[in-house]
């Protein structure tokens, strides 16, 4: 039961009136931001730290007397793949992989399409003209389609499927960081800000940046999960990183060859890859609540 | 006593349906719609045509492998037109496909038109199923989350759409095929059954793709919907009068709230649509359905230009076409939008 | 149960808080008075001073974080603490509620007529055929000229004071014995406010209903109520027939709202007189009086206990340790020529 109250509290109290939602109290609780992001952490780390100091079957290279060992066996604990390589280590590996993708993609996609963004957003006028047409078509553009052209050009390899990512990234980026700026560009303060004579630069700086920061973050977040799929289609597919070369997403492919007989080849895989993404997911929902954005 | 006539209230009912016809913003917008549709078409195809061309590695080479002659390829070549400039190829297309004709395809030969007659309306069905399934689903999840926000039904939802939106489609349908096909061999894992040939079978061949395409979907749009119904329940004050009349919940939630909730979402599944031309490409390999997204992949490693430009024109007329359905449907939904507005 | 003597609505100490991020937000404090049938109460007060959260509490309008204690009982029947179902059967049918924003308050995608209608349908068991029958009586009897068309319509399709006759016909489709209205015409030009408030008034004595009136304007007070309670930060602080309150004023704070009504005969250019100090923040009330911080007449005693509400005189009630002519017979008397800006 409820009913929105216009004449509840007098206007100098209005940040302490209740809010209409039925939850009261300040919403995603630390768990939801905490969990994720241990996860998130800890599965860098495994990925990227543990080859170092702790030695691990290479990923490549094995020999087909091994193939196809289940989970468990010893020397493998999550057995090996149908070349003979040992599972574990290539999800390690093929971890490095999707971690640097989507931190790659994300970040490019971060500073130029925010740059754009901004840019566009605060000076309007015919740069914004010009780069939102250029932002819309490629929105606009069926993506996968681009990207497994731009995949298939340049040949696989990781710097490649970065490549072909990013195109669709920075202008991802650069709708949110537009909106955002238009809408503070609005807000009396700007204006406060532009009459007291502080130059552009300055004032981007100061007001524009640090608002629209949670808005890029956040979305840099669910991005970050995004490429991560991205990525794991393209090598899926064949076009991303090329095989031998570990990938989640050509793991799975090749998992899907031999599902009957040994379905953990493509599940383990999927589960790492489902729970890098759904941690991500979490992570940036739960932050867009405690940050406000909408 | 003053009687009401207050200036300004429209007689909307005077006019004749022709002339509303005409008046109508609806239609207006409907036909520059149109208009606007045609540059938009015209620049995904060009791109695409652009993009196409830089790829590297001769066509004919590609196509008759490594073992041709170069005299066999310079004859390939020659037939195909493709030693000729960008601009001559590109106008020559242009030309042949504003009079129907979408070329023949460079790697089989066969009219591309015939082929993607052939395999449309798999790909359509395929969409169909997984478009229709998730939205009613996605209605119904939502308003069952709706009634108690923070509910049992509202936490299974968020779990729910967490899932979906972080599952990629191809690992769904990989988990899908182990469990439903291999595991418990309810559906097929590969295969497709035409609709005239066995309608039940059919419906099995195409389930579990339609659920791998149609998941991320559902959670999306259970997620929006969700929300747009909570932010009509909550802070809209016609809910309180409906209240106030002693209207049950329920019936708030399903005759007034949900109306008013559709607009978010039918945005969402027209803006949807010409992502899925992606997720299509790979679902359709892995299940072996012989649509549209199966010979994408192929024609764009064989640099088959034709088949790659008919597919992504479809899909482009089939995406806007989507806009015009959602405007169109804005306007049956909202009077506001289907009436002229009063001058009060 | 049907009592014909007796008061209609008998509210005991009503109080609501709400749980707000800096402590409890106690919006209306131990709110007590009685309700005599086809009596025309007004309540007065600023934004803020409870007097839309006590009457929405009636009806069980609040959000769900509300916490209400206190009773009131509409002919011996308990109100609060009842279940939406249980609360039901008293919406529409005993008491009913016009609100202030008709712009808001109807749902913008059904038509008008229906809205109405399903305000009958909830509580009547008739057909919709019937239901529109008595629609259409309703539009009349709200003076709505052509109802048979206007059934059809939608609410943008009307002026401001055509929907707020919607929103009276809407509450009374059942006949309701208590109609509450809750600044129903703040949101009206100054015309239209009056057309509504005799319609108001005409419908009362012809329905034979109970009505209660809030408000911040007092010349609406003034001209339409018999009896005026006045309110702030939560609280009663003066109650009087309504003769009575506008001749013989006690209240400090009813005395200060009094003299901000601007007048013709102050000297040009005088400064407009104000009350001082800001609205009481209601989750860190002061001890004491809640207006000591504004009132000229404040004293120690006011700022350290609060004082009660009394009926000091006989159909006058006030809470005020130093009402305005204390001691003397009579209270403060609003100068001549205070144009009240009378609604009617």
């Amino acid at each position: 039961m409820s009913a929105p109250l216009p004449d509840l509290l007098p206007a100098p109290d209005a940040a302490s009136a209740v809010p209409v939602r039925t939850k009261a109290r300040g919403q995603a609780s630390p768990l939801r931001v905490w969990i994720p992001a241990g996860f998130l952490i800890l599965l860098a780390a495994a990925c990227f730290i543990w080859p170092q100091i702790y030695p691990v079957p290479k990923p490549v290279g094995g020999s087909i007397l091994e193939a196809g060992l289940p989970p468990l066996s010893p020397g493998h604990i999550l057995g090996t793949d149908p070349n003979g390589n040992d599972v574990l280590s290539r999800i390690l590996y093929g971890g490095q992989v999707s971690f640097e993708v989507g931190f790659s993609v994300t970040a490019i996609g971060l500073v130029v399409g925010g740059l754009l963004g901004v840019a566009a957003g605060y000076w309007r006028g015919a740069a914004d003209a010009a780069i939102s047409r250029v932002l819309d078509v490629l929105i606009a553009f069926p993506a996968l389609v681009l990207a497994l052209v731009i995949a298939e050009g340049l040949g696989p390899s990781e710097l490649h499927v970065i490549w072909a990512l990013a195109i669709f990234s920075i202008p991802a980026f650069g709708r949110i960081a537009r909106s955002g700026t238009l809408a503070i560009r609005e807000q009396t303060y700007m204006l406060a800000a532009r009459l007291s004579g502080s130059r552009g630069r300055h004032i981007i700086l100061r007001h524009v940046i640090p608002n629209i920061m949670p808005q890029l973050m956040t979305f840099a977040l669910l991005g970050f999960g995004i490429a991560i799929i991205l990525e794991g289609a393209l090598s899926f597919l064949g076009l991303g990183i090329p095989l031998p070369e570990p990938s989640w997403g050509s793991m799975i492919a090749q998992g899907q060859q031999v599902l009957s007989a040994t379905p953990e080849q493509a599940l383990i895989p999927s589960a790492f890859l489902f729970a890098a993404v759904v941690s991500l997911n979490v992570l940036g929902d739960a932050l867009r609540e405690r940050w406000g954005v909408r | 006593m003053a009687v009401g006539a207050e200036p300004g209230a429209e007689t909307g009912a005077g006019m004749t349906l022709a002339q509303r016809a005409l008046r109508s913003p609806t239609l207006r917008l409907a036909g520059r719609r149109l208009l606007a549709v045609i540059p938009v078409l015209w620049g995904v195809t060009f791109l695409t045509y652009v993009v196409m061309n830089l790829l590297p590695g001769d066509t004919a080479q590609v196509l008759l492998g490594a073992n041709a002659t170069p005299a066999q390829v310079h004859q390939l070549e020659v037939r195909l037109h493709l030693n000729e400039p960008f601009w001559v190829r590109y106008g020559g297309w242009l030309g042949a496909t504003i009079h129907g004709n979408l070329g023949t395809s460079l790697a089989s030969g066969e009219n591309v038109t015939t082929i993607l007659g052939q395999r449309l309306p798999v790909t359509a069905e395929l969409l169909i199923y997984a478009f229709v399934g998730s939205i009613v689903l996605a209605v119904l999840l939502a308003v069952l989350a709706a009634r108690r926000p923070n509910g049992i039904a509202d936490r299974f939802s968020v779990v729910i759409s967490m899932t979906g939106l972080s599952v990629a489609p191809y690992v769904l349908a990989v988990v899908l095929v182990y469990v439903f096909a291999v595991k418990l061999q309810w559906f097929p894992a590969i295969g497709y059954t035409s609709l005239t040939a066995d309608p039940l079978e059919n419906i099995r061949s195409l389930t579990l793709p339609a659920i791998a395409i149609g998941f991320p979907l559902f959670a999306v749009y259970t997620r929006l919907l969700r929300a747009d119904i909570v932010e009509q329940m909550q802070r809209e004050d016609y809910i309180v009068t409906a209240r106030a009349k002693g209207v049950p919940s329920w019936q708030i939630l399903i005759r007034h709230a949900l109306p008013n909730s559709m607009f978010g979402l039918i945005t969402l599944v027209a803006l949807n649509l010409g992502a899925l031309v992606g997720a299509v490409a790979i679902i359709e390999p892995i299940f072996s359905l012989p649509g549209v997204g199966a010979i994408l992949i192929s024609s764009i490693t064989n640099h088959d230009v034709p088949i790659v430009e008919g597919v992504v024109l479809v899909f482009a007329v089939v995406v806007v076409l989507a806009g015009l359905a959602a405007d169109l449907l804005y306007a049956v939904l909202d009077p506001r939008i289907r009436y002229e507005r009063s001058a009060s | 149960m049907n009592t014909v003597s007796g008061p209609l609505l008998e509210v005991e100490n009503l109080t609501v808080s709400f749980p707000g991020r800096r402590g409890e937000l106690r919006a209306v404090i131990g709110v007590s008075y009685s309700l005599d049938p086809q009596q025309t109460l007004a309540i007065v007060g600023e934004s803020g001073s409870g007097k839309t959260v006590s009457c929405r509490a009636l009806m069980g309008l609040l959000p769900q974080a509300a916490v209400v204690t206190g009773s009131a009982r509409f002919q011996g029947d308990e109100l609060l603490g009842l279940t939406d179902d249980e609360l039901r059967r008293h919406r529409g049918t005993n008491l009913a509620m016009v609100f202030q924003d008709p712009s808001r308050s109807l749902n913008p995608t059904m038509k008008v007529g229906n809205q109405i209608a399903e305000a009958v349908r909830v509580h009547q068991r008739v057909t919709k055929a019937e239901a529109k029958k008595q629609a259409i009586e309703l539009l009349r009897l709200v003076h709505i000229p052509v109802p048979g068309r206007r059934f059809h319509e939608y609410p943008h399709q009307l002026s401001g004071g055509m929907r707020q006759r919607i929103m009276i016909a809407i509450a009374l489709a059942c006949r309701p014995r208590l109609l509450i209205a809750d600044e129903a015409t703040t949101a009206l030009d100054v015309t239209t406010q009056a057309q509504i408030m005799e319609l108001l008034l005409e419908l009362r004595a012809e329905l034979g209903m109970t009505l209660m009136l809030i408000s911040h304007d007092l010349g609406l007070a003034r001209s339409c109520a018999d009896e005026v309670i006045v309110m702030y930060a939560g609280q009663i602080v003066e109650q009087a027939s309504t003769p009575q309150l506008f001749t013989h004023v006690r209240m400090p704070y009813t005395q200060a709202l009094f003299e901000a009504i601007p007048r013709l005969e102050r000297p040009a250019h005088s400064p407009l007189p104000v009350i001082g100090g800001r609205p009481p923040d209601l989750s860190a009330l002061p001890a004491g009086c809640s207006f000591a911080p504004r009132c000229r007449r404040a004293a120690d005693d006011c700022r350290t206990t609060a004082p009660p509400l009394a009926e000091h005189e006989p159909g006058h009630r006030w809470a005020c340790w130093h009402p305005v002519g204390q001691g003397g017979p009579g209270g403060w008397v609003p100068p001549e020529g205070t144009v009240w800006h009378d609604v009617r």
